[in-house]
C-alpha cells in the first residue's frame, strides 16, 4: 500500500511539474498569445474586455493559480482558433487517436512476444538470421515511407484498402460506438495499424529475444528439460512468462507515448486524431488548444507510467518488496 | 621626458596627415550618401508556398546584384500577418498573395480596396501607397456605371501602379483541377473566368452520369468556421457559398447575375429595388421573407459585431420595405461594383436564427467570428448534414431550392496529404480534385495514365507578389522600388519557381478578367542593366560593390 502511495505521490508531482513548465513555456514565447483570438476590428475596449475575460490583465501569479485551479475543474480553456472548447476538439479525435493506437500496440506486441520467444528459442537458425535483419530493418524504416508503400501497394494498385480517412465519404453512424465498430471503420482503420504496428513490433520482438535468451540460460529451464517436458511448454509456461516483465513495462510505456497521437501516420492516412490537431494548434499559435492537448498526452504517459510500475509489482513481487525492505 | 617630447609632435603630425589623407575619402562617403542598410525579404515558410518561397529566394539574388544585403526570412503565417498587417512600420518587403475569389471578378475590390489610401492605416494598403492621383481614378472606377468609361479608369490604374511600382507583381498561377468523366458529365462541368472549374456553378450544375450521386472533393486543410458572418480560409468560403443564398452571384462569364433576387433594377444611380424570388424557404422550413433579407444587410451595417462584411454594406444609406417581396436600396453614392461587392457577398440569414444571436454577443464584447459554427440554417442550394472541419463535411441537396443540384450529396474530405489526394482520385474514392498542391506535373500524367480523369487549368484572378513597404526609406524612392521590380524577369520566374504553371504579371487586374485587364501591361523592359541604369540616374552609387543613397542621403533606420 506505501508502494502505491509513494508512486501516485510521485506521477501527481510530476504531473505539476509538467502543467507549471507548459503554463511558463506558452508565456515565454515570443509574440502575443491572443493575436489569433482578438480580431483587429474590435475596438480597444472591447479587446480589454476579452483579455480581462481570460485573466490576461492579472499578474503572472494570479493567473498561474487560476489555470491550476480550473484545470482542477477539467477546464481546459477555448481554443483562440477554433473558438470552441478544447476538451471537445480533443474529445473528438482522441477515440479516433486510441482506437488506432491501442490496435497496432496490441498487434505489434502480441506478435513481437510470439515472434521473439521463437527466435530466441530457435537461436543461430535460418529464420533467426532471415528475421532479425528484417525487423530491424523495419524498426529502422521511417514511418511515412512504410506508410508510403503500404498505400500505394494495398490502396492505390490493388485497391484492397481505402486511402485515408476513418470512415467511407458521407457515411452516417448513430452513436460513436457504432462507427468506431462497424466494418468500416476497421476497413479504414487496417492500413494505419499495420504501419504503425510494422514500426512497433521490433522493440518487444528484441526484448522478448534477448530477454528469453538470458532466462533459458536459468538452471530452472535445464530442469524442465530433464523433466521431459514439451518444448511449447517449456517456452511458454517456464520462459516466456519470467521473460515478459520488460515487455510489460515497455508495453505501458508506449502506450502512454503513443496517446499523443502519431502526427505521421495521421498526415499520411488522413486519420483525423489527436496528433494533427496537435501540429495545427502550434503551427496556428493556439495555445489554449495545444496546452490542452499535451496536458492529456503528459497525464496519459504519466499514467501509464504509474501502471507498469503497478504492474511490474504484481509480476514481480520483488520490486516492491524490495523498497519495503 | 625626452622621449615624451620627442614623440609628442610625431603623433601629432601623424594624426594631422592621417586626417589630411582620410577627407577625400570622409567627404566622398558624405556626398555618395550612407550604404543602403540589409534589406529583409519576408516570405512563407517552403513547406508551405515552395513556389514563393523559391522566386522569394531568386529575387534576392537578383537584388544582391544590384549591391544589396538582402536576407529572406521565411515566418509561420500567424507571425507573418501579425508583422506586415499589424505593425506597419516595421518590415521592408514581404511576399503576398491575393487568392482567386468569385467576389473579385469585379476589379474594384483590387482597384479600390488595395490601393486606395484610405485603406492605407489598417487595411489592404499595407504598402501605404498614398496618391491622390490614383484615389482620384479608384473613386471615378467605382462610380463610372458606363462599363466602356469604367474600362478605361481601370486600366489608367493600372498604368499608375505600373508607373509607382509599390509592388512587384510576379504572377497569376495557373489553377490545376481534375474530375472523373465516368462519374460527371464533361459537359456539366462549369469553368468560371479567373477561378476555374471548382465553383459554386459546378456544384449546382454537376450531372451525375450513373448510379453515384455524391461528389466526393478533397480540402487539404480543414474547415475551421461555416458561418454566414465570417469566412476562414478558402475551404470555408466553398461551404458557406453553397448553404446560404445571395441576392447575386457572380456567374461564369465573372459577371454578377441576379440569383435570390429575381429582380434588380436600377431606378437611378444611387437608387436600386430589389424584388426577392417567390416561394423561397429556410431549411428548417421557414419562408424568407423582405425582413430576413434587410436584417442580413443591417446586421453587419449596424454593429461592429460582423467586420469581415462591413465594407460590403459601406454604402448602403437606408433599405425600405416597399412590397412583401420588395425592397429599395439606397446608396450614398453610385458604385459601379455595388451588385457584385454587396448583393454577390453578403449571405441571407434567418432573422428567426440571428436576432438571438446577435442580441446575446451586443453583451460581449466578442464579434461574429467568435462563433465560428453558428447553427447552419440557410436558404441555400445544399443544406447541412454534417460539420466536422478536421474530418469531414457533408451536406445534401435541398430539394425546396429554386435551382436545386442535380447532384443529391456534396462531401468535402479532409485530407492532407497531397500523394494520397491522388490515389483516392485514381481509386475514385475521391471523385473531384478540388485542392491541388503537389507538382502539376504528376497530376497530368495521372490524368494520362488514368483515361477517365479530366484536367481543367485555369489563369487565377489572383496574384503573387513582392510588396515594398514605402513607409521606409528607400523603398519610399519610386526610382528604387522601379529598379528592384524591373530587376526580375517574370517569365523567368513563372517557368523556374511555378513550373511554368502561372503567367507573368505587372498587374493588379488579372488576364482572367479579360474586359479589365491591360494586355500591354506586362511589356516591361527587365534586368539588372535596366535596373542599374535606373538607379545610377537616380544617383544611388556602388561604393566597395555595395549600394549607397544619392548624394547626402542618410540611412535613418536601425540595421535589419
Amino acid at each position: 500500500m506505501r508502494f502505491i502511495s509513494v508512486r501516485l505521490l510521485h506521477s501527481l508531482f510530476v504531473l505539476w511539474a509538467v502543467v507549471t513548465l507548459m503554463f511558463l513555456m506558452f508565456r515565454l514565447m515570443p509574440g502575443d498569445p491572443m493575436a489569433a483570438y482578438i480580431s483587429e476590428a474590435l475596438s480597444e475596449e472591447s479587446k480589454r474586455s476579452i483579455r480581462a475575460q481570460f485573466g490576461l490583465d492579472r499578474s503572472l501569479w494570479e493567473q498561474y493559480f487560476i489555470y491550476l485551479g480550473n484545470l482542477i475543474q477539467g477546464e481546459l480553456g477555448t481554443s483562440f482558433f477554433l473558438k470552441e472548447p478544447v476538451w471537445d476538439i480533443v474529445m473528438t479525435a482522441l477515440p479516433n487517436t486510441l482506437a488506432m493506437t491501442f490496435s497496432a500496440l496490441i498487434l505489434a506486441y502480441l506478435f513481437g512476444v510470439i515472434a521473439g520467444a521463437f527466435l530466441a528459442w530457435r537461436r543461430g537458425s535460418l529464420a533467426e538470421g532471415i528475421s532479425i535483419p528484417l525487423v530491424l530493418a523495419t524498426r529502422a524504416a521511417p514511418e511515412f515511407w512504410v506508410g508510403m508503400i503500404l498505400l500505394a501497394v494495398f490502396a492505390f494498385s490493388l485497391g484492397w484498402f481505402p486511402s485515408g480517412g476513418a470512415a467511407s465519404p458521407g457515411a452516417m453512424y448513430d452513436s460513436e460506438w457504432q462507427r468506431m465498430l462497424s466494418l468500416d471503420f476497421l476497413h479504414h482503420l487496417a492500413l494505419p495499424v499495420i504501419t504503425l504496428a510494422l514500426y512497433l513490433q521490433g522493440l518487444p520482438l528484441l526484448l522478448m529475444r534477448s530477454t528469453m535468451l538470458d532466462v533459458m540460460q536459468e538452471e530452472y529451464i535445464t530442469m524442465a528439460r530433464m523433466k521431459g517436458l514439451s518444448t511449447s511448454r517449456i517456452v511458454l509456461h517456464h520462459a516466456a512468462r519470467n521473460a515478459l516483465l520488460p515487455v510489460a513495462t515497455a508495453f505501458a510505456l508506449s502506450l502512454g507515448q503513443l496517446v499523443g497521437g502519431n502526427v505521421v501516420i495521421e498526415m499520411v492516412f488522413s486519420w483525423p486524431g489527436l496528433g494533427r490537431i496537435l501540429v495545427q494548434a502550434v503551427a496556428s499559435s493556439d495555445y489554449p488548444l495545444a496546452q490542452g492537448a499535451f496536458l492529456i498526452v503528459a497525464f496519459a504517459l504519466i499514467s501509464m507510467n504509474f501502471f507498469a510500475d503497478m504492474l511490474y509489482a504484481l509480476l514481480d513481487p520483488r520490486v516492491s518488496h524490495d523498497r519495503k525492505s | 621626458m625626452h622621449m615624451n617630447l620627442g614623440r609628442r609632435p610625431f603623433v601629432t603630425v601623424s594624426l594631422l596627415l592621417a586626417a589630411a589623407l582620410s577627407a577625400p575619402s570622409a567627404a566622398l562617403a558624405q556626398a555618395t550618401g550612407d550604404k543602403i542598410r540589409k534589406i529583409v525579404l519576408v516570405s512563407w515558410p517552403q513547406g508551405v508556398n515552395p513556389q514563393a518561397f523559391q522566386a522569394s529566394q531568386m529575387i534576392a539574388q537578383q537584388w544582391r546584384q544590384l549591391g544589396l544585403d538582402v536576407e529572406v526570412r521565411s515566418m509561420p503565417w500567424p507571425q507573418h500577418i501579425q508583422l506586415v498587417w499589424n505593425e506597419r512600420e516595421k518590415w521592408d518587403t514581404t511576399m503576398w498573395r491575393m487568392v482567386g475569389r468569385p467576389e473579385r471578378s469585379d476589379p474594384d475590390e483590387v482597384v479600390f480596396n488595395n490601393y486606395h489610401s484610405t485603406s492605407a492605416p489598417t487595411g489592404f494598403n499595407f504598402v501605404g501607397y498614398i496618391n491622390p492621383e490614383y484615389d482620384k481614378v479608384a473613386e471615378e472606377q467605382r462610380q463610372a456605371t458606363d462599363p466602356e468609361k469604367r474600362k478605361v479608369l481601370v486600366r489608367q490604374a493600372q498604368r499608375l501602379l505600373d508607373r509607382d511600382q509599390p509592388q512587384m507583381f510576379i504572377v497569376h498561377p495557373t489553377t490545376l483541377k481534375a474530375f472523373n468523366k465516368d462519374v460527371w458529365a464533361e459537359d456539366s462541368i462549369v469553368s468560371q473566368s479567373g477561378i476555374g472549374i471548382r465553383n459554386f456553378w459546378t456544384f449546382i450544375r454537376a450531372n451525375p452520369k450513373g448510379a453515384q450521386k455524391q461528389m466526393v472533393l478533397n480540402s487539404a486543410e480543414p474547415v475551421v468556421a461555416v458561418s454566414p458572418m465570417y469566412i476562414a480560409g478558402s475551404a470555408s468560403s466553398w461551404v458557406t457559398e453553397l448553404v446560404w443564398d445571395r441576392l447575386a452571384r457572380v456567374g461564369p462569364d465573372g459577371l454578377p447575375q441576379n440569383w435570390a433576387a429575381e429582380r434588380i433594377d436600377w431606378i437611378n444611380p444611387t437608387t436600386v429595388d430589389v424584388t426577392i424570388r417567390a416561394g423561397m424557404s429556410w431549411h428548417d422550413g421557414k419562408p424568407v421573407t423582405v425582413d430576413d433579407v434587410i436584417y442580413s444587410f443591417e446586421v453587419p451595417a449596424t454593429s461592429n459585431k460582423v467586420p469581415m462584411y462591413r465594407s460590403a454594406v459601406a454604402d448602403i444609406v437606408k433599405m425600405d420595405k416597399t412590397g412583401d417581396r420588395k425592397i429599395r436600396f439606397t446608396l450614398k453614392a453610385p458604385n459601379a461594383a455595388f451588385v457584385t461587392a454587396s448583393f454577390a457577398k453578403i449571405n441571407l440569414v434567418p432573422k428567426h436564427i440571428w436576432e438571438p444571436i446577435m442580441k446575446d454577443l451586443m453583451t460581449k464584447p466578442e464579434n461574429a467570428e467568435s462563433i465560428p459554427n453558428p447553427p447552419a440554417i440557410g436558404s441555400g442550394p445544399f443544406k447541412m448534414v454534417r460539420n466536422r472541419g478536421q474530418e469531414e463535411i457533408v451536406l445534401d441537396r435541398f430539394e425546396g431550392h429554386f435551382s436545386a443540384p442535380k447532384m443529391e450529396r456534396w462531401v468535402l474530405r479532409i485530407v492532407p496529404n497531397p500523394e494520397a489526394t491522388l490515389g483516392m482520385l485514381r481509386r475514385n474514392e475521391i471523385n473531384f480534385l478540388a485542392d491541388y498542391g503537389g507538382a502539376p506535373d504528376v497530376l497530368e500524367k495521372l490524368a494520362k495514365d488514368v483515361p477517365q480523369i479530366s484536367i481543367k487549368s485555369e489563369v487565377d484572378i489572383g496574384f503573387e507578389y513582392a510588396a515594398f513597404n514605402m513607409r521606409r526609406a528607400p523603398f519610399n524612392d519610386v526610382n528604387f522600388r522601379r529598379a528592384l521590380s524591373m530587376s526580375m524577369d517574370r517569365n523567368a520566374l513563372a517557368q523556374a519557381a511555378w513550373n511554368g504553371y502561372a503567367v507573368a504579371s505587372n498587374s493588379h487586374v488579372s488576364p482572367a478578367l479579360k474586359f479589365w485587364h491591360d494586355g500591354d501591361i506586362t511589356k516591361i523592359r527587365t534586368g539588372l542593366p535596366v535596373s542599374r541604369e535606373i538607379l545610377e540616374k537616380a544617383g544611388y552609387k556602388m561604393v566597395g560593390g555595395k549600394l549607397h543613397y544619392p548624394d547626402g542621403v542618410k540611412e535613418m533606420l536601425p540595421p535589419n
